[in-house]
């Protein structure tokens, strides 16, 4: 039995099939037709379908030999400077196959490139237009730097609305012969906030446990799916078990591969709903920032996620 | 010197040690060419080389030594030992092989010296023993494996006090009781060095008084892992907290993490571990500070605030005995590397795949992925 994952066998190929958009997908298309795009910056929130036309622009360019000619690259993989000046270096400065004149190299997540690396890659940007074209992929623009910014042809993604987030559903429903139910539908709709990747997968995972799809169904997921790793960590803490709070840590961080900085964010978002005084809890935001803070001067990720839980214990006091 | 003149003479006369002394005699009784040798170890001033002499002394035996002060390469090693190994002795007296501080076997200059002693071992027809301070060296990895150990214990205060005391009356020389517990405490386990001070204070002497002592200099130690915990752990100044570390042969990388791991055990109140923490996480910035400009200088920033800051986050000290652990991040990190690995190639597979980053696979891929394969993610990239 084969299993694909669904949001990548319901991601567009075509630019025509792509989800609304419309405003890019349009300008887009002129480009491709005169086989001549710019650098692009694709921005906008998460599962607008910023990569997805990225990898329709690809496919219709040059077919079949796509691979070839695109090089996808992860800031957040690769983010540092080395990367822009080997890997990105050595794919643009060579010639592309077939018949197009350029290559594509596709940088996504850009917002995750380090400043350095990102003054890196102006020069590679201006110094091989002759034969490749770069699309840099980022939620927010701001954090790319103004220099990239105006070598770039500059496209907003917007939020999918219901209606988008309605169409992929069916899509879906169809294409894998669901059964769903109305307030099965508004539930994703709710979930997701626009975002078709999290319906795609929401979806699949609901429909590998239950035949029908209802509202109680894709509530279930969702609550199964939410990280509850970090706020039982930090009610370990307000409990005054911190050496049970650090063993969860140490499994965070160790065996799931969590991200320090992702750990906290989730604490910074888990404070307000923590149960503890109003005014301690703007006092714990305080300390949230200041190790992030700490962690982005390059800290040790456990040492310094430590400490902040540490920190937490305090609020046990009063 | 006091210390050969009341060096015991026969094995009534070694007091201490016991266990060490039963393990060797049973030893030496049933010893035959190709048993293993002993490898005696402790601290220094135990008796590990006076257990011999007295030995040696009391059954008439002959003793072949070698020591530090020798050059211990390979072809030396054979000189010494190689031609007696199986040479009878004159009027058949037996033998003994000694070899003391093999811990002090050079890596440079006395290559082979190791080899060469297990070779000595094997061939010998003659028992042989050796001494150590520390026997994980790893300098002695494969002479352990040809060695029995055995253990001498620091010897108890009152042990010492005992002797010095017997040693001044044979001298005549009168002496308080809290002068004799002074000397007896100051030596720290190390018999040899308790005798040293006796006679430095005492010779030519009638009359000791505690005033006296102050000529004496304190001994530098190569103190333990769990001795340094210990100091930084229930000092509150912040000196003896940072020259703790001085000592002892360890780097401060790994010394942080046994702080670190350490930190829950001993404090009790929030408020202390909270700070203390704060300090480690300060000395961590200091650490990558180092990293980051190469400029050593900052080390000496991340130690005080590691020893130092941590010792004085605590309001006062704790009257308990604290069992310290070993660093468990070291461990898990060590035990979970080739997991780790895998999942990093079965991550990046699924970027490629999935045209996305590895954080991304993790924070929004992962959840549902695993309710969808049931856990087993190989089968997608199948």
């Amino acid at each position: 039995m084969e299993i694909t994952v669904w949001a990548e066998k319901y991601r567009p190929k075509k630019l025509s099939e792509v989800i609304n958009q419309r405003h890019v997908v349009e300008r887009v298309k002129a480009f491709v037709e005169e086989k001549n795009i710019p650098h692009m910056l694709f921005a906008g929130p998460p599962g607008s379908g910023k990569t997805t036309i990225a990898l329709c622009i690809a496919h219709e360019l040059y077919g079949n030999s796509w691979r070839q000619n695109v090089l996808e690259l992860n800031a957040s993989d690769a983010r540092g400077i080395d990367v822009i000046r080997g890997q990105v270096k050595d794919f643009a400065r060579t010639k592309p196959l077939g018949e197009v004149p350029y290559k594509i190299i596709v940088m996504d997540e850009a917002d995750n490139l380090t400043s350095d690396a990102q003054q890196a890659l102006r020069r590679t940007m201006e110094a091989f237009t002759a034969v490749s074209r770069f699309c840099l992929i980022c939620n927010f623009s701001s954090k790319i730097i103004e220099p990239i910014q105006s070598r770039c042809a500059v496209f907003r993604f917007k939020a999918l609305t219901e209606a988008d987030v309605r169409k992929f559903i069916e899509r879906i429903v169809k294409g894998e012969k669901l059964k769903i139910t109305e307030d099965g539908t508004k539930a994703i709709v709710e979930i997701c906030e626009g975002d078709l990747r999290k319906v795609a997968n929401l979806l699949q995972a609901a429909a590998s446990l239950e035949k029908k799809i209802d509202e109680n169904a894709i509530y279930d997921v969702a609550s199964r799916a939410k990280p509850t790793d970090i706020k039982e960590m930090l009610e370990l803490t307000l409990k005054g078990k911190f050496e049970d709070a650090r063993k969860k840590l140490q499994d965070l961080l160790l065996r799931q591969g969590l991200s320090g900085s992702d750990i906290i964010s989730e604490i910074h978002r888990q404070i307000y709903s923590l149960d503890v005084p109003e005014d301690l809890k703007i006092k714990l935001v305080e300390k949230c920032g200041e190790y992030e803070f700490r962690l982005s001067m390059g800290g040790n990720e456990f040492i310094q996620l430590e400490s902040l839980l540490a920190q937490f214990l305090l609020a046990n006091k009063q | 010197m006091w210390t050969e003149k009341y060096r015991p003479r026969n094995l009534k006369e070694f007091v201490n040690q016991k266990e060490a002394l039963e393990k060797f005699l049973n030893w030496i009784k049933n010893w035959k060419p190709g048993s293993k040798a002993l490898l005696f170890y402790g601290p220094p001033g135990t008796g590990k080389t006076a257990l011999i002499q007295a030995f040696t002394q009391e059954k008439n035996f002959d003793f072949v030594e070698m020591n530090a002060s020798d050059f211990r390469s390979k072809s030396q090693i054979e000189e010494v030992f190689g031609r007696s190994m199986t040479q009878k002795s004159l009027f058949k007296r037996s033998k003994i092989f000694l070899i003391d501080e093999i811990d002090g076997i050079a890596g440079r200059e006395d290559l082979g010296g190791v080899g060469a002693v297990i070779k000595i071992i094997k061939e010998s027809n003659y028992p042989c023993v050796l001494t150590a301070n520390n026997p994980y060296d790893p300098k002695l990895r494969s002479l352990r494996e040809s060695c029995i150990l055995v253990q001498f214990k620091k010897i108890h205060v009152f042990d010492i006090e005992k002797r010095l005391e017997e040693i001044s009356k044979k001298e005549g020389i009168t002496i308080e009781k809290e002068v004799l517990r002074n000397l007896a405490k100051r030596a720290e386990g190390d018999l040899r060095a308790a005798i040293n001070d006796l006679e430095t204070v005492a010779r030519g002497r009638k009359k000791v008084t505690l005033e006296d002592l102050e000529v004496l200099g304190y001994r530098e130690r190569e103190a333990n892992i769990f001795d340094t915990l210990k100091v930084i752990f229930k000092t509150q100044s912040a000196l003896p907290a940072k020259l703790a570390i001085t000592n002892i042969d360890k780097d401060p990388e790994e010394l942080f993490w046994w702080i670190e791991n350490n930190i829950t055990k001993e404090y009790e109140k929030p408020e202390e571990i909270a700070k203390a923490f704060d300090f480690l996480s300060k000395a961590d910035l200091f650490r990558q500070r180092i990293n980051l400009t190469q400029n050593w200088k900052f080390r000496a920033y991340m130690i005080d605030l590691m020893t130092a800051g941590v010792a004085l986050s605590k309001k006062e000290m704790y009257r308990k005995f604290t069992k310290y652990e070993y660093p468990k991040r070291l461990a898990i990190l060590g035990s979970t590397k080739g997991l780790r690995k895998e999942e990093k190639e079965l991550f990046l597979k699924l970027s490629q795949l999935l045209h996305c980053s590895t954080r991304k696979i993790r924070l929004e891929y992962l959840p549902y992925l695993k309710i969808i394969f049931k856990g087993n993610l190989e089968k997608i990239i199948s």
